[in-house]
């Protein structure tokens, strides 16, 4: 059930992504995509790497992606982290790549003791949301050979580090893992991104 | 019109800055992942050499030029054309797995471009193929100047390659020159795919003078 703010995201990411000034050919991004994983796999001969250098790839490139998103979009901080899966499904991954997630907000967990944080906390460590990809532009013509899949590779883990270093930027410290793909011969392609810890605002050094 | 809209859907899109990000983290990604092959390689010939399977690898060559301070612990046969180009080991492994990508993208774009269509015969028609439509699917124009010796050399000059017009380098423009060859070794690669997956064998070497210009030496074999 679409609730007004949910409706309100779908329709900035519409608007972001048709502004985009400069769009390319996602097939070129698919198939040059595919072509690093099979060049990876030859190089490290070990799937846990490779999903960790993948993850690695999208981390430093999240990190820059954010800054051009907060450009872009205008959005403020997010008052609590279902807030946050809402605009990384619907304006985030809409204005770069013209999907749109489903997202599924996992339940809080119980308060914990009360917090020593000196600023408040909009959700408990632990909260939690799933991304739900009815189509990845990464996975189109790919088919992974039986021993990746015993291997244990996670196809697109690029995803998952995208997710990591764009939301380590504005301060909140996340893990974000696949639960299945679609690709693995799973029903669906999903991401949990779960809350670590809120960051700190680092305070410039000189400062006192 | 529908059915032809089903058959050869328009291809999707993505935002260009992301495709930027991704292209400069591919390039960081495989320096380090050529590095790791490099070395498991040379960790393997040792322990032949100790093993006493092989001869021992030989001592640097002092003659090799190399344009960067780096050394290379060994100079192994295979990489042997890299050190006359000026290039070390590291980084001419990178040059090769970025246009072994390169080769793959331009092979499965040709064959899409050209599904409907039956095969060049002429040389000169696939040229003018890749400096058209597989120029504009990959980087939103045409070839500004194609030039050829009509013997089977082909020049193809572009006055703001697309994926060189963003690249700027605080450290300066021979910094921004030397990060410019490395992407374009993918689109090298990207062009030589192409031909090889429309039947042609193509040698294709990237050359950048001064950005955002690059031109493409194509070379076929002798009689096209």
């Amino acid at each position: 059930m679409a609730t007004p703010a949910a409706k309100q995201y779908k329709t900035l990411g519409e608007e972001i992504w048709k502004g985009r000034a400069e769009k390319t050919n996602a097939e070129l991004f698919a198939l040059t995509y595919g072509a690093l994983v099979v060049q990876l796999i030859q190089d490290y001969e070990d799937y846990e790497e490779v999903n960790k250098q993948l993850e690695k790839m999208g981390y430093n490139i999240g990190t820059r992606l954010i800054e051009d998103f907060l450009a872009r979009s205008n959005l403020g901080r997010c008052a609590d982290f279902r807030e946050v899966g809402e605009v990384v499904a619907k304006v985030g991954f809409k204005s770069f790549l013209n999907i749109s997630p489903t997202v599924t907000h996992g339940g809080q967990p119980p308060a914990a003791s009360p917090t020593r944080a000196s600023t408040p906390q909009p959700a408990a460590p632990g909260s939690s949301f799933t991304l739900t990809f009815d189509e990845n532009p990464l996975a189109e013509f790919v088919e992974l050979p039986e021993e990746a899949l015993e291997g244990g590779l996670w196809f697109s883990n690029i995803y998952c580090g995208v997710i990591r270093g764009a939301l380590e930027m504005v301060q909140m410290q996340v893990q974000a893992t696949f639960i299945s793909d679609v690709l693995r011969g799973d029903e669906s392609t999903e991401i949990r991104v779960t809350l670590s810890k809120y960051l700190e605002e680092e305070v410039p050094v000189g400062d006192d | 019109m529908s059915l032809n809209a089903l058959a050869d859907p328009p291809p999707a899109l993505m935002d260009a800055a992301a495709m930027d990000y991704f292209t400069i983290e591919l390039v960081n990604t495989l320096r380090e992942s050529s590095a790791v092959a490099i070395a498991r390689t040379k960790k393997i010939e040792q322990e032949m050499a100790d093993a006493g399977l092989l001869p021992p690898p030989a001592p640097p060559s002092t003659a090799a030029k190399r344009d960067s301070a780096r050394d290379s612990m060994t100079s192994t046969p295979k990489l042997e054309s890299s050190s006359k180009q000026g290039l070390s080991d590291e980084e001419e492994a990178l040059r090769q797995r970025l246009e072994a990508i390169g080769m793959h993208v331009g092979a499965n774009t040709a064959e899409r471009l050209c599904h409907d269509r039956a095969l060049f015969t002429d040389t000169l028609d696939a040229i003018k193929f890749i400096c058209k439509e597989l120029w504009v699917a990959c980087w939103d124009k045409q070839v500004d100047n194609l030039r050829t010796n009509h013997r089977g050399v082909y020049v193809l000059q572009d006055n703001t390659f697309k994926p060189v017009t963003r690249i700027s380098s605080w450290e300066g423009r021979q910094d921004a020159l030397r990060r410019a060859r490395i992407y374009v070794a993918m689109s090298g690669g990207i062009i030589r795919g192409a031909l090889a997956r429309l039947g042609f064998q193509a040698a294709v070497v990237p050359e950048i003078s001064s950005l955002p210009q690059c031109t493409f030496q194509v070379k076929l074999p002798k009689g096209s």
